[in-house]
């Protein structure tokens, strides 16, 4: 595959911005075309996708602010592909890649790649990936907190080739249409991911025909070296230092113990080194976090501690140095199962958070909810009667910080997936949501509080259902952390309720058979509070009693206990 | 319009109220008064006044035309009326979670967003519906009556009611409505069906509860217009621009208090595309920069771009807005030095009250104004709009001391100011066109407003637009837009269904008796005898999507109707670049747009030059710093009113307006042509 890049051509300053604004709006552009022809309600109103733009190498130069979880992996997909694939690559290709050991994150996230010729010559990648609801294996939903091996979290496929020369190959098509448990939104939203692609392709086909393949490529390098001076810049005018943090996972997904996150930062110069190394072994269950994922933490959170308005790409990389060894929960080997590593990542987030908090302490914040529930129940859809699976997320609490409190219900870190509208829930799937609302007295109190969490219960209708559920951050000595003298968030709780409403106790993750009638009940942690709270104005605090966000006023209409106790941070800590 | 009649436009800025009126034989009379913000009435009536006094015999004003900023203001302030939202029992926190995701992601110390209903005036009622419209809780009477009272008791100043799955049945709205009605007398009840039959209980309710919380404020304003309007003795009907860029009978416009959220602005959009076709051109820039804020849209096809749903301050708005980008830089700008030593520019504005300090108003801190005032480009000594002077002393003070906390000279900091300032332009005119892949070379920017002519010339050399015009009247180009305007209706109905045979004689029905409805509505709205031009459309979807794409339907007829899956999956095509052989089209909305013809005034010319240059119209020369130079040098000042169609002169210059201040600067050439209208292009 003859390859081309942009060394030794000039780039006017004003052509180099038109080019670089040019690029970031076609991401977007890729967005608003996969999102808005999309048949999953994941993708439609969740916004569970990513867009993005590639180098003829596969390093990352423009994206839109999408998912970081995904953004910060999706390179590693390109460049397994050009490893895999080289010099057959053609135009109007398009590949279809989820395997977690060759570059992507979790089986459910389908990566489909362009690349883009110019004149003969691959010059980019145009790539999106998306969360499909269900790509087979044992699980309705697919992901599963106790599953031991990556064969069992549905189809896995390396870079194959989705259409070969702009024709739809059959022979992949079929694959994934005989394996998946609803084929027609998979294939359909396949289809929007790949036109995204195609969108993306004459974007910048329209650039080099106006500016020019040399100065188009150029413009690609530049892109990649301006993110990393800035970086270098952003980092260079903090303070040299070293901290470390640890974070604890509830359980391995198998109902076993507590697993200890660990992140060291040493910071020296325009550079900062990341050493995971202190990370619990990788785990029997699926809470292990592929490479991609882990490596998109750490990129999310340099974003977020040094400047969180600047664009990125795969740039933010060269300051920086991660160190994890094969075999930690961080990168596990294979066959390790994978699909739910996004509560890891989380929780990993967090823990790079606070330790970046330790080491730059005006840049402190308190911790936000990472205990990401999601739930995978099989359905009926009640207006096509077809068969289907819901996936949700609901977020929580953030964390206050200097400026201010918390944002209320919202997802966090790594990810920014919305709550399933109740009118699209319960047109699409055979479910009614009976509530969904803030919890008084959920987040942790300061000068400023936490935002508060969520309570949204689900009932079951019309014939028993599968159900995967998991949450993290139920183990009351692991809460979203407070900072500079703020308390904590309360921990997260999933409850049953049969179809009698009798409480039936349940693990935290799970997967069962929920009979019509049962209700699902998942309260998400609040945020953790910033400052000392007799710092905090009356003002505040009485309109914060006035509108019932400190504590829960006993509900006529609650069929479980409205009440819990705050639980006092223990155990866990930021070590020095 | 009968000879003597009159076509009038008040458009209200942030600083400036602005009126036009045009007679039926062309003749146009102009006026200018400061804006009232605490109550704009005020200036409305001044406005009126002081086109009475500049000629117009009130009484033969046939229409007046009405551009208010009175609900973006609210909104942006925050000073709404206080709204008690009654929701379904479960979800009476729906806007304070919004749609469950972070307005910025990788921030985080972002602010906690605002909420349009504060916690302690949600109340909640027991019924549902289910995602098929059966009732699965009714709404019972004595359920009615609890809620009646706990929102009686709150007192509220409005009330929304908003439940779930009311889109496909919003009889329970309808009847918790109507009680809340009967009990509260006079206050407003919005409810979320009626005004956006959409699904997603979110951007619904949000929609409701902006509706809710302007009423009392847009129903205060149109009264005390109105009356003030009989006081004066105009019979005209007013007519209020709506954020689509269409007007509306003020009787009509308090109902549809969201749909005037872009009201003052959508009238500067509406001259822009007025001038497009008036002169054959199609791709322009619509710049319409005030005392306070910046008005950015790109004009593409001879029609302003709309969006199904506006964000403002945050919320989304279900109605049909001009697709445009605002920004608080304005010539009242006011300028901050940061405790790092940063110079900031806006959003904050010095507004009507008490304004620039070089306007001698008490103005403490320094401005855009006053940073042009020190550098010359806006020179003293020239009558100004509102009889105006500018006071250099005053700017020098303010503007000297944001040098003395930078360390910089008193012009460096000026220029600094400016610099600034105009960055941000350049970064909102990047949104519109740059940012969407748009190249600006191939567009015309048109600016007006007080201060767009006195920074055009520098954003066409950032930018690198094709050419500037800048119209006659720029200061009251957004007035003259207004009367331009047609009136416009729309309706729709949902329809939420695969399209079948058996459907369509009833949605063709509908189409045509809306049909009806609305052109005997227009007439009751004062256009009669031409018919009104009507326009179809069906939001359609393959099912399991959940966004439309707009599909027309063009004769209003039953084979029109058959053709929608086609029509659909073309431009599914064209739109996506994909289509789905197998899926099954529905119809989620069925639209029907009316626009009703209003009168129209021509605009005279300038008279021709004849034999004489641009020379005969420059007045004087002065010293000035450019933006960006190093130095001051000797710039020409020219007399707009002086300049006739055929002259030219070369930058660097200065024309000077009433109502505005034209920069060339030293590379760029400037014209005149027969409407009157300046052109700078840059010589190449």
């Amino acid at each position: 595959m003859s390859r081309r890049t942009g060394a030794g051509t000039r780039l006017p300053a004003v052509t180099f911005e038109l080019i670089s604004a040019a690029l970031h709006s076609a991401a977007v552009e890729m967005g608003g075309v996969l999102k808005h022809s999309s048949y999953s309600p994941i993708i439609r109103e969740m916004d569970d996708f990513s867009c993005a733009v590639f180098r003829s190498d596969g390093d990352l130069v423009a994206q839109a602010d999408f998912i970081p979880a995904q953004l910060g992996a999706m390179s590693l997909v390109v460049k397994n592909l050009i490893e895999r694939w080289g010099d057959a690559v053609e135009p109007g290709d398009a590949y279809l890649a989820n395997h977690p050991y060759m570059g992507a994150m979790h089986t459910p996230d389908l990566n489909v790649i362009m690349p883009v010729f110019l004149g003969g010559h691959l010059v980019a990648w145009t790539g999106t990936t998306a969360h499909h609801i269900d790509v087979g294996g044992v699980r309705p939903g697919t992901e599963g907190p106790d599953l031991r091996e990556v064969y069992a979290e549905g189809l896995v496929l390396p870079p194959v080739r989705l259409y070969r020369a702009g024709r739809e190959n059959p022979d992949v098509v079929s694959i994934v249409a005989a394996a998946v448990r609803d084929p027609r939104s998979t294939l359909s939203d396949l289809r929007a991911q790949r036109a995204a692609c195609l969108i993306g392709v004459s974007r910048i086909e329209e650039l080099a025909a106006r500016y020019g393949t040399p100065r188009l490529l150029a413009a690609f390098d530049e892109m990649l070296d301006s993110v990393e001076r800035a970086v270098r810049a952003a980092l260079a005018a903090l303070p040299d230092g070293e901290s470390e943090a640890e974070g604890f996972l509830d359980d391995d997904g198998t109902g076993g113990p507590p697993q200890r996150i660990h992140a060291r930062l040493v910071k020296t110069g325009d550079e900062l080194l990341v050493d995971l190394s202190g990370t619990a072994p990788q785990l029997s269950g699926a809470l292990n976090v592929p490479w991609a994922s882990t490596r998109a933490a750490v990129v999310y959170a340099l974003r977020a501690m040094t400047d969180p308005s600047m664009a990125t790409n795969d740039g933010i990389l060269r300051p920086l140095e991660i160190v994890c060894p094969r075999g930690v929960l961080l990168n596990p080997e294979p066959p390790a199962a994978v699909s739910v590593r996004h509560n890891t990542c989380q929780r990993l987030a967090d823990t790079l958070v606070r330790a970046a908090s330790e080491l730059w302490p005006h840049k402190a914040v308190a911790s936000s909810t990472v205990a990401f529930f999601g739930m995978n129940l099989e359905s009926v859809s009640p207006r096509s009667g077809l068969s289907s699976v819901m996936a949700e997320v609901v977020g929580g609490g953030t964390g206050a910080h200097a400026g201010g409190d918390g944002l209320d219900g919202v997802d966090t870190y790594m990810a920014n997936v919305g709550l399933m509208p109740v009118e699209v829930a319960e047109s699409d799937y055979s479910v009614r949501i009976l509530r969904t609302e803030l919890i008084p007295g959920s987040a942790g109190t300061g000068e400023h509080h936490g935002g508060l969490g969520l309570r949204r219960d689900y009932q079951v209708l019309e014939r028993p259902a599968t159900v995967t559920m998991y949450s993290e951050q139920t183990d009351p000595r692991f809460p979203p952390r407070g900072a500079a003298g703020g308390g904590d968030g309360a921990p997260s709780r999933l409850r049953l309720f049969g179809p009698d409403g009798v409480e039936v106790p349940v693990p935290s993750k799970v997967t069962m058979t929920l009979e019509p009638g049962s209700v699902v009940r998942i309260e998400t942690s609040g945020g953790g509070g910033y400052g000392a709270p007799t710092r905090r104005p009356v003002v505040a605090e009485e309109a914060d009693r006035a509108d019932g966000r400190l504590e829960a006023p006993p509900r006529s209409n609650d069929d479980g206990p409205a009440h819990r106790r705050r639980q006092r941070p223990r155990g866990e800590r930021a070590a020095r | 319009m009968r000879p003597g009649r009159f076509l009038v436009a008040v458009d209200v800025g942030g600083t400036f109220t602005d009126a036009v009126a045009v007679s039926a034989a062309g003749g146009t009379l102009v006026a200018k008064v400061p804006s009232t913000p605490e109550d704009p009435a005020i200036a409305f009536e001044e406005a009126l006044a002081e086109l009475e006094r500049a000629g117009l015999p009130l009484g033969s004003a046939h229409l007046v035309f009405h551009g208010t900023t009175v609900a973006t203001n609210a909104m942006l302030t925050g000073r709404l009326a206080r709204v008690v939202l009654v929701t379904t029992e479960g979800f009476g926190d729906v806007l304070s979670y919004r749609n469950g995701t972070r307005p910025s992601v990788y921030d985080l110390q972002q602010p906690r967003p605002g909420e349009l209903v504060a916690r302690r005036d949600r109340v909640e009622a027991r019924e549902r519906l289910s995602s098929t419209g059966e009732i699965v809780t009714a709404l019972s009477e004595a359920e009615i009556a609890r809620v009646v009272d706990e929102v009686a008791a709150r007192r509220p100043e409005a009330v929304a009611v908003a439940f779930l799955f009311s889109y496909l049945d919003d009889r329970h709205e309808e009847q918790m409505a109507e009680a809340l009605e009967r009990r509260l007398g006079g206050v407003p009840v919005a409810r979320s069906a009626r005004l956006a039959r959409e699904f997603r209980e979110y951007p619904r309710t949000a929609t409701a509860a902006v509706n809710a919380g302007l009423r009392p404020v847009v129903g205060r304003y149109l009264v005390s217009a109105t009356s003030r309007l009989e006081r004066l003795g105009v019979s005209g009907r007013l007519m209020i621009m709506q954020s689509n860029g269409g007007c509306v009978p003020a009787a009509r416009a308090d109902e549809e208090a969201h749909r005037l959220l872009l009201s003052g602005p959508a009238a500067g959009v509406a001259g822009t595309v007025a001038l497009g076709q008036e002169y054959g051109i199609e791709r322009l820039v619509s710049f319409d920069m005030g005392g306070t804020s910046l008005d950015v849209c790109l004009v593409a096809h001879g029609t302003p771009p709309l969006t199904p749903t506006e964000t403002i301050a945050g919320h989304p708005i279900l109605c049909p807005s001009v697709d445009m980008v605002t920004i608080g830089a304005g010539g009242g700008s006011i300028a901050e030095v940061g405790p790092t030593g940063r110079l900031s520019v806006g959003p904050r504005s010095a507004g009507a009250q008490p304004g620039p300090a070089a306007y001698g108003r008490g103005g403490e801190e320094a401005t855009v104004t006053d940073a042009h005032v020190v550098l010359g480009t806006l020179p003293t000594g020239l009558s100004l709009a509102g009889g105006l002077g500018l006071d250099l002393e005053a700017a020098r003070k303010v503007v000297g001391r944001v040098g003395e906390e930078m360390g910089l000279s008193l012009e460096e900091a000026a220029d600094g100011i400016v610099q600034v300032s105009v960055a941000q332009m350049s970064l909102a005119l990047r949104r519109v066109s740059v940012e969407r892949g748009i190249d600006p070379e191939g567009y015309t920017l048109v600016a007006f407003g007080g201060a767009g002519p006195l920074h055009a010339g520098l954003l066409l050399r950032e930018l690198r637009f094709g050419s500037v015009l800048v119209p006659r009247y720029p200061g009251l180009f957004a007035a003259a837009g207004l009367v331009s305007t047609d009136l416009r209706v729309d309706e729709s109905r949902t329809v939420l269904a695969p399209l079948t045979e058996e459907m369509l004689p009833a949605l063709a029905g509908w189409l045509r008796s809306t049909a009806e409805e609305i052109r005997a509505r227009l007439a009751d709205d004062g256009v009669s005898g031409r018919p009104a031009r009507l326009v179809a459309s069906a939001d359609c979807r393959y099912v399991g999507q959940g966004y439309e794409l707009a599909v027309q339907i063009s004769p209003l007829s039953e084979a029109a109707l058959a053709e929608l899956p086609e029509r659909f999956a073309e431009l599914h095509q064209r739109t996506y670049g994909h289509r789905d052989p197998e899926g099954t089209v529905e119809v989620v909305t069925l639209r029907l747009s009316a626009f009703g013809a209003l009168p129209k005034a021509r605009q005279e010319g300038v008279s021709p030059a004849g034999r004489s240059t641009a020379s005969s119209a420059m007045v004087t020369t002065t010293s000035a710093r450019l933006p960006g130079g190093a130095h001051r040098v000797g710039i020409p000042v020219y007399d707009r009113a002086a300049l006739r169609s055929g002259h030219r002169f070369d930058g660097p210059a200065i024309v000077h307006q009433h109502d505005a201040t034209t920069l060339v600067l030293d590379g760029q050439s400037a014209r005149v042509d027969r409407r009157g209208s300046l052109w700078i292009e840059e010589v190449r």
